[in-house]
């Protein structure tokens, strides 16, 4: 980022905030040090990667001094006391934090309407759904408020906003990126991921925040990658996985995008195969049910002593119904009937998964399965606003990494493609998805 | 009727820092929520750094002196869900048992695993200091192999042994905090909780047992309940009935995997553990030929143990019958005086050694012996600087011990007549008085010899 004045893209992109946020709604509070942070850029005081570039930041990851907010009622005055090690990592890089970006509260939700800070438009297609629950970071590139966001992704929460907000999104490999900071939504699916408008700037946000934490169990002893570096649009031989399912349960009209996309990948020297995925559309239910349990687990620190308020009286609809349901199904009278069969049918998934990456390099498909609804429509059955979730939540239970760029748009609507690849196989996903844009 | 007692313990482990973080365990004497960060406070988004290995090592340590099995299928961590304000994340962390099947003194270990301790709450000014959030503990499960209140205390203070001798646990005392089940033939099992010392387990017991049985003797049923501890007024009192039991809805810590033991470190283990006491106690009757009540006392702790099998090895003239009469009557005895234990005493093998061969070569006297024990003890200097200092060698010039002799008769004219009047144990005291005059340096055998030939 040589040459570019740190302070004039970042009032740049403060004056756009100012001019265009409030009918986005992507931001829930804006860093007012982030100007003196770009000074010291440019005074070669913060130095590296990521230096003069713009970073938004999910509201459920801590920077000190800012609010974590969860885009909730309970943590409306959390401060945090804190730099999650992504930040520190953004920070040590020369990344300039503009600021928290409005998300589904709690990451419960994939449309980005659940926040307390009310609801986040669609920057690509106005007046629909941004997609969730990193609605706010998705919306807030689409919008060019800043130059890469980061945003946390459970079941589909990077994907998913990606897909709708026609930008590119990953959700690494659990336990590539650091947790430490990250407020839980489900502590075992639960990844922070890169947001951009590019596949270049996505692969170097990656591998600034990528790498193993000794200071967090779950991190994986990996040495560093320079995912940048080894860009390569090249893909010929890469063998691309495709499975029947994905027809069987997605939109025809997004179906048809994703087959125009794959056209592209085949002339490029890829080779597509069949695979199969019988057990995909168990994916959902196991996945609700480990988010229930391990949300309901997460959620009990939030007593109203130290946060102001209890959660089961301040939170939304959303939130409540799923602590509820992890309160219930994990009681010990069920725990084995609902939350052991669970772990049980994860491992099956997972064990397909992996599976069927044996013979290939990368699996694509479609994203999402229908298109983003329009803000306002009244979703009252949970099962149909889980339904969004049901091609991204298999990345999640399998632990492997999977990104999403823009295919193309249906009536004005952008559809993302979704490549998912073997664990710690980020380079694939990000060749593949840079032979796209170059294409 | 048939009665059987189990216990739940739980004991800080003696690691420097948390369970979960870096922080210093220590919370008794640092100022309230000085020893803290973001995770044993539970603040958003903070995660545990991956599991303290010494306090792991600790819990295998302890399970295999209680005899366990290592359990060699990965150990979850798990979450223990409820509601209190001094639990961080309203969630305690408590594996699955790391050992099992164990026994001592003939009593069932269950389980053994692997805790934290939550903060501390105080109810009064409705504060809580979470500098004891996270130190590690072990908890141990017994089976209900106890049938009465004595049986329990002794094996109580039998497993405090054995903890200390492993080193692993806190050593300050007052640290351990255990639950016991009571079950009277003829009625429910009731759990008594809050107990906080092997006393306090006695007591509870013995007030637990006479409740029921009076229950029952008025045809009333014992429910199943759990019931607490008021340790000041020594009784016991309803906590909850069994319908009111709390649901911890268990789940494995997402956050930590589970934890693998090798055969190997449990070999390292194996290797480097010390010897049980009771195992200890047997084998020093055997191989020195010394009574039990020697042995108990010597083997009550590890350092005392460890010190006489140095003394002995190396004064192989002197025999361990001695060496270990040294041990409880001059040691052990000052030790229960004072209420220390032989490791905060300071006494050295070195000034030991110091001592007997000086008492064995006749240099002092058994009394310049107990006071070559004390000084060493209060004014913490080695044995031989403490006889020089104190001139506690042995008097040889007999004129010293006759003149002594000669002014005890003058000044004891009471004594004497009641001694001559067939009184003999009136003798004793003009003993101790001539003994006193000469500091001890007398040898009072010969000064009982002397008087008694004096007064004839
Ligand atoms: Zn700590």
């Amino acid at each position: 980022m040589g040459g570019i004045n740190a302070v004039q893209r970042t009032s740049t992109y403060l004056e756009k905030v100012e001019e265009k946020d409030p009918e986005i709604n992507s931001f829930i509070e804006i860093n007012p040090k982030a100007i003196k942070e770009a000074k010291q850029v440019d005074e070669g005081k913060r130095k590296g990667r990521l230096a003069g570039l713009v970073v938004g930041v999910k509201s459920n990851i801590n920077v000190k001094g800012l609010r974590a907010t969860c885009a909730s009622k309970t943590l409306e005055n959390y401060i945090s006391p804190y730099d999650a090690t992504v930040i520190e990592r953004v920070k040590a890089e020369g990344g300039v934090i503009i600021g928290m970006t409005n998300m589904d509260e709690f990451a419960c939700g994939s449309s980005g309407e659940t926040s307390y800070f009310g609801e986040t438009n669609n920057p690509a297609a106005l007046g629909r759904i941004p997609g969730g629950s990193s609605s706010g970071s998705a919306a807030a590139v689409a919008a060019g408020f800043c130059d890469v966001a980061l945003g946390s992704d459970t079941g589909g929460s990077i994907r998913n906003p990606s897909s709708h907000c026609g930008v590119v999104g990953l959700k690494p490999t659990y336990g590539l990126v650091p947790r430490y900071g990250l407020i839980d939504l489900a502590m075992s699916l639960d990844q922070i991921g890169p947001i951009s408008r590019d596949v270049y700037t996505l692969a170097l946000m990656l591998e600034v925040i990528a790498g193993y934490n000794p200071k967090e169990a779950t991190t994986l002893k990996v040495s560093k990658k320079e995912y940048s570096k080894h860009l390569n649009s090249d893909i010929s031989g890469y063998k691309i996985g495709v499975a029947k399912e994905f027809e069987k349960v997605t939109d025809p009209r997004i179906m048809k995008i994703i087959k125009k996309s794959l056209k592209v990948l085949e002339s490029r020297g890829a080779e597509i195969k069949e695979i199969f995925l019988p057990n995909l559309e168990k994916g959902l239910p196991t996945y609700y049910l480990c988010v229930f349990v391990e949300f309901f687990s997460a959620t009990r620190k939030f007593d109203g002593r130290r946060y102001g308020y209890r959660i089961e009286e301040v939170c939304g609809k959303e939130v409540l119904r799923r602590i509820l349901l992890g309160k219930y199904i994990s009681q010990k009278e069920y725990s084995g009937k609902y939350y052991k069969r669970a772990l049980q049918f994860r491992s099956l998934i997972k064990e397909e998964l992996l599976k069927a990456l044996e013979g290939v390099d990368v699996i694509v498909g479609p994203t999402v399965p229908k298109l983003p609804h329009k803000l306002g429509t009244e979703i009252e059955d949970p099962l149909v606003m889980y339904g969004y979730d049901l091609l991204t939540v298999p990345a999640n239970l399998a632990g492997i990494p999977a990104g999403v760029i823009k295919s193309g748009e249906v009536g004005g609507v952008p559809v993302g493609l979704q490549i998912q690849a073997k664990p710690l196989d980020e380079q694939k996903i990000l060749n593949v998805m840079f032979a796209l844009e170059n294409s | 009727m048939r009665t059987d007692i189990g216990f739940e313990i739980h004991e800080q482990l003696n690691t420097a820092t948390k369970l979960y973080c870096d922080c210093p365990t220590d919370y008794r004497n640092a100022k309230p929520n000085t020893n803290i960060c973001e995770v044993c406070v539970g603040i958003p988004g903070a995660k545990p750094f991956p599991v303290n290995q010494v306090a792991i090592d600790s819990v295998i340590e302890i399970a295999l002196m209680l005899n366990c099995e290592i359990v060699r299928e990965p150990i979850y961590i798990q979450r223990k869900h409820y509601d209190y304000p001094d639990l961080p994340s309203g969630y305690q962390r408590t594996s699955l048992p790391i050992g099992k099947n164990g026994n001592l003194l003939g009593v069932g270990i269950w389980e053994v695993h692997l805790e934290e301790d939550p903060g501390k709450y105080d109810p009064t000014s409705g504060k809580v200091d979470y500098n004891r959030s996270g130190v590690p503990l072990v908890e141990i499960v017994t089976a209900p192999d106890l049938h009465t209140p004595e049986e329990a205390r002794n094996f109580l203070k039998e497993l405090t042994k054995v903890l200390s001798y492993t080193g692993k646990v806190r050593s300050e005392g007052g640290t351990m905090r255990m639950d016991t089940n009571i079950s009277i033939e003829g009625g429910a099992r009731v759990e008594i909780k809050n107990i906080n010392s092997i006393k306090g387990a006695y007591r509870a017991l013995k007030f637990e047992i006479t409740r029921q049985k009076n229950l029952m003797k008025k045809g009333r049923a014992v429910k199943r309940e759990t019931r607490a501890f008021l340790e000041a007024q020594m009784i016991t009192k309803t906590m909850r009935v069994k319908e009111e039991a709390e649901d911890y809805r268990y789940i494995p810590d997402p956050d930590l995997p589970p934890l693998l033991i090798s055969q190997e470190k449990i070999a390292k283990i194996r290797e480097i553990m010390p010897e049980a006491p009771h195992l200890k106690l047997e084998r020093f009757m055997k191989q020195y030929e010394i009574g039990r009540d020697d042995a108990w006392a010597i083997t009550s702790e590890i350092e005392m143990a460890d010190s006489f099998e140095e003394v002995c090895k190396s004064m192989p003239e002197i025999d361990p019958k001695y060496i270990a009469s040294f041990f409880r009557h001059l040691i052990k005895k000052k030790l229960n005086y004072d209420n220390i234990s032989f490791r905060e005493s300071g006494l050295t093998s070195e000034d030991i050694k110091t001592i007997i061969s000086k008492l064995n070569s006749k240099e002092i006297t058994s009394s310049g012996a107990e006071l070559a024990i004390r000084g060493v003890i209060e004014e913490k200097k080695p044995a031989s600087v403490i006889i020089n200092e104190k001139g506690l060698t042995r008097i040889e010039e007999e004129d010293v011990v006759v003149k002594a002799i000669e002014e005890a008769i003058k000044e004891n004219p009471q004594a004497v007549s009641d001694y001559l009047g067939g009184k003999t144990e009136a003798l004793n005291y003009i003993v101790g008085q001539v003994m006193k005059k000469t500091r001890g340096r007398a040898d009072p055998a010969e000064v009982l010899k002397a008087l008694k030939a004096r007064l004839k």
